[in-house]
């Protein structure tokens, strides 16, 4: 019986033509970027050095491009503020061997560039810039005859950016870009997926009406505007207060469940680093580092502290006074019992989840998020040294997200909960900060366990695709997926013609990169940017299947009862977690490289 | 007969115990569901009215008998077919019919003056449309009773039920008592007869 639905139009052909000709534009601008200068002989990592008042000795490394021996005859400063530099190590005359690398150490005189009060002659602590050059002569040592001197230079300069330029502002750039396009974007869409996955996996049709209608053309993307008609409800609604409630505490509760849960974003790294002004070159790892150290760039996480993980844990521990509060002063036993069940919940599990992560912390020994997915790519992800913690992480996460099977605290089925008091806007910030929640543990999960921004294998660096093989084999593989649910959407719903034209045309692209990439070898060398939006887009698929995959386990499994829950909680996580820490240290101190160093 | 007591035990094996395998069993399942219906044809034999769409005809899914909004038939000439007989008042078991009778002035049947159902009091069991020897009120407009402001816009007068009406051709009264012998082709089942 569909004679009723729509018979699926295919895409008119004027129009399509037009945007796959815009796309291949631009596919053609991205492909066609330079790669390396080919013509010097060698070439510096980092591309440029930036120095900092606190950073004074910074090494640089002169790798060999040619095919053959390269002797360095010797360096020379030159620029305005040369002689505020100085080459303290690796200075002497040398032969690089093709695909050799030399490391020079460079030092910074920084007091050449501290400003001096001219009333009483005192140092000041205020830097100015300066900049010079290093460069580097060099000759063939192969053909004694064919003494072809070449020279290569080197940028040095020396900044002293202030707390605003260097930290507020691209703080400020961060949260906007991480919380406004993609966590808020995201968390209002799951309030819609959560219905219209429950309905696929029930087979039933969901929520599907909403839309707008442009140019006389009713466009209903599956309902996905039902989040702007939700969300726009909410703002609406009557904002309820009833009469004895404890004023404050009960205004406060929704901000304590909602704020935690968009602060802890500040410490998940979204990307490895973003170096300014060189979004359009080709980069090493060492540039890279270089800019995720704050120098010349910025590192693609909102605040890049030593004690990540702690810090999640301290802000995440408030929104249990979220629930709490919530409860409490809503002047309702029912709500009350609620609150009561949360924190109790909360607090069992955060023993667990925090007991659990513990053994991924000694695997890969830091605290810090960005440090820790840059030791899963040099090693192995997560959830191949940590299976068990991997598991017991994400259950003991559901739990702190209070949802299915975990959802006593407000079973929106039958018991009532903590926010039983809450209409409006005040309602929906409980709402929504739940799926911000699943959101950002997806992120830790993501983060913890699956390498955060990286792709498996090593098969993806700095500085584009490891080997064009793994170009090839990735966009065949992106693009045959995505030209297949394109296809599959096109063919299932009558209102999915643009999102299915959309996602075929850009698995249309993948493929004809991967083809590209065969004829060309094309992947190893890819833009700065390119490789940003890539290791972006990777820990979004991340995040993003991770939230699917939290809603299937949500309308899968039953919820359990109270005593079982504690049960789980005490006498089955937490045992677990200990012993997955104590297994983990064994073996790490057994396996680990180094381990001479123990006592 | 003695009485016992019957030992049942609960045979729990360490996967049950774990949870594990279970779950990721279950997650399978619904995972499966989700993939048919997401990316695929859907379910087989499954398939859902969407009532409310804008260019679905709820009508087309109704079957032939499904009782909705009642209508009165014209005759031929336009005039309501109905003789207000009461059959179908007297049959209602809600009680929601209310007829006055008028002269018809053709010196054969009376006519309804008024003819009301009350659509909130009827049952929809369709009775009166049994009872009723005229073919003057039927029950297959296959529209529901839509949701009205006031309880008064539920009941319908003559008028409102004479615009769903259609003009309807059956003998006026039926054939009489007689009715197998002068039609003896009309039913199937009274060969003859």
């Amino acid at each position: 019986m569909s004679h009723h639905l729509r018979p699926t139009t295919a895409p008119r052909p004027d129009r399509t033509a037009t945007l796959l000709a815009v796309l291949l534009s631009i596919l053609a601008f991205v492909v066609g970027t330079p790669a390396h200068a080919a013509d010097a002989p060698a070439h510096f990592e980092p591309k440029r050095l930036v120095f900092h008042p606190d950073t004074e000795q910074l090494e640089v490394e002169v790798v060999n491009d040619g095919p053959a021996p390269l002797r360095i005859d010797g360096f020379e400063l030159t620029g305005p503020e040369r002689h505020a530099f100085a080459v303290a190590e690796g200075g002497d005359a040398t032969t690089v061997p093709p695909g050799g690398r030399h490391r020079i150490a460079l030092r910074v005189e920084r007091g050449a560039f501290e400003a001096i009060d001219e009333a009483t002659g005192r140092r000041t602590g205020k830097f100015r810039e300066g900049r010079a050059r290093l460069r580097v002569k060099l000759r063939e040592a192969a053909g004694a005859g064919s003494a072809t001197d070449q020279a290569i230079g080197l940028p040095l300069r020396f900044e002293a950016p202030s707390w605003v330029s260097a930290y507020l502002v691209p703080a400020v750039v961060k949260v906007l870009v991480l919380v406004m396009l993609f966590v808020m974007p995201l968390a209002s869409l799951l309030t819609w997926l959560e219905r219209k996955q429950s309905a696929m996996m029930q087979d039933r049709v969901g929520p599907n009406m909403a839309g707008v209608t442009i140019l006389g053309k009713r466009i209903r993307v599956w309902g996905l505007l039902h989040i702007a008609a939700d969300g726009l409800k909410m703002l609406f609604k009557e904002d309820l207060v009833p009469a004895r409630v404890h004023k404050a505490l009960y205004n406060l509760a929704p901000f304590l469940a909602f704020v935690p849960a968009l602060a802890v974003f500040a410490i998940v790294p979204f990307g490895d680093a973003l170096c300014y002004g060189q979004l359009g070159e080709v980069l090493s790892q060492a540039d890279v580092d270089q800019c995720a150290a704050g120098r010349g760039g910025t590192p693609l996480q909102v605040a890049q502290i030593d004690v990540g993980l702690l810090f999640y844990f301290a802000i995440a521990s408030l929104a249990s006074y979220g629930t709490t509060l919530a409860g409490w002063a809503s002047y309702n036993k029912w709500a009350m019992l609620g609150g009561l069940r949360a924190s109790a919940q909360m607090i069992s599990y955060e023993v667990a989840i925090g007991l659990s992560i513990v053994g991924a912390l000694l695997c890969y020994g830091t605290l810090e998020p960005h440090a820790l997915v840059k030791a899963q790519s040099e090693t192995y992800w997560g959830i191949v040294l940590q299976p068990l913690g991997f598991l017991l992480f994400f259950a003991a996460a559901m739990a702190e997200t209070k949802r299915t099977p975990f959802d006593l605290p407000e079973g929106e089925s039958e018991i009532v909960g903590y926010f039983l008091e809450y209409s409006g806007m005040r309602f929906g910030l409980f709402f929504l900060g739940e799926f911000v929640e699943i959101v950002f543990m997806s992120a830790m999960v993501a983060t913890l366990f699956l390498g955060g921004w990286t792709l498996p294998l090593d098969m993806f660096g700095a500085s584009g695709f490891t080997s064009p093989l793994w170009a090839q084999l990735f966009f065949a593989g992106a693009g045959a997926l995505l030209v297949l649910v394109g296809v599959s959407a096109l063919r299932a719903s009558p209102h999915a013609e643009i999102v299915g034209i959309v996602l075929t045309l850009i698995g249309a692209i993948h493929l004809a990169l991967s083809a590209w990439s065969i004829f060309t070898g094309w992947g190893t060398a890819l833009p700065h940017g390119l490789v940003i939006v890539v290791g972006m887009v990777t820990w979004g698929v991340k995040v993003a299947l991770l939230c699917w995959l939290q809603l299937l386990v949500r309308w899968t499994l039953p919820r359990f009862r109270y005593d079982q829950l504690m049960k789980l909680g005490w006498r089955g996580l937490l045992p677990l977690a200990i012993a997955n820490v104590v297994l983990t240290a064994v073996a790490v101190y057994f396996l680990m490289p180094g381990k001479d160093f123990l006592p | 007969m003695t009485i016992g007591v019957k030992e049942v035990k609960l045979e729990r094996t360490a996967a049950d115990q774990i949870f594990l395998p279970a779950i990721l069993e279950g997650l399978v399942t619904t995972a499966r569901h989700f993939f048919r219906n997401t990316f695929g044809k859907g379910q087989p034999g499954i398939d859902t009215i969407r009532y409310g769409e804008p260019d679905v005809r709820t009508e087309d899914y109704y079957p032939d008998r499904y009782r909705g909004v009642h209508r009165l038939m014209y005759r031929e000439d336009g005039t309501v077919r109905c003789v207000a007989c009461m059959c179908c008042s007297t049959v209602c078991p809600a009680k929601c019919i209310y007829i006055e009778a008028e002269d018809r002035h053709d010196d054969e049947e009376k006519a309804p003056r008024l003819f009301v159902i009350d659509e909130l009091k009827c049952v929809v069991c369709g009775l009166c449309v049994e009872a009723c020897p005229c073919d003057a009120i039927r029950m297959d407009t296959k529209t529901h009773m839509t949701a009205v402001e006031t309880r008064e816009e539920a009941v319908l007068s003559k008028i409102d039920l004479l615009k769903r009406g259609a003009p309807s051709v059956a003998v006026q009264g039926g054939l009489g008592p007689d009715y197998r012998k002068l039609q003896p082709d009309r039913d199937p089942r009274f060969p003859g007869a």
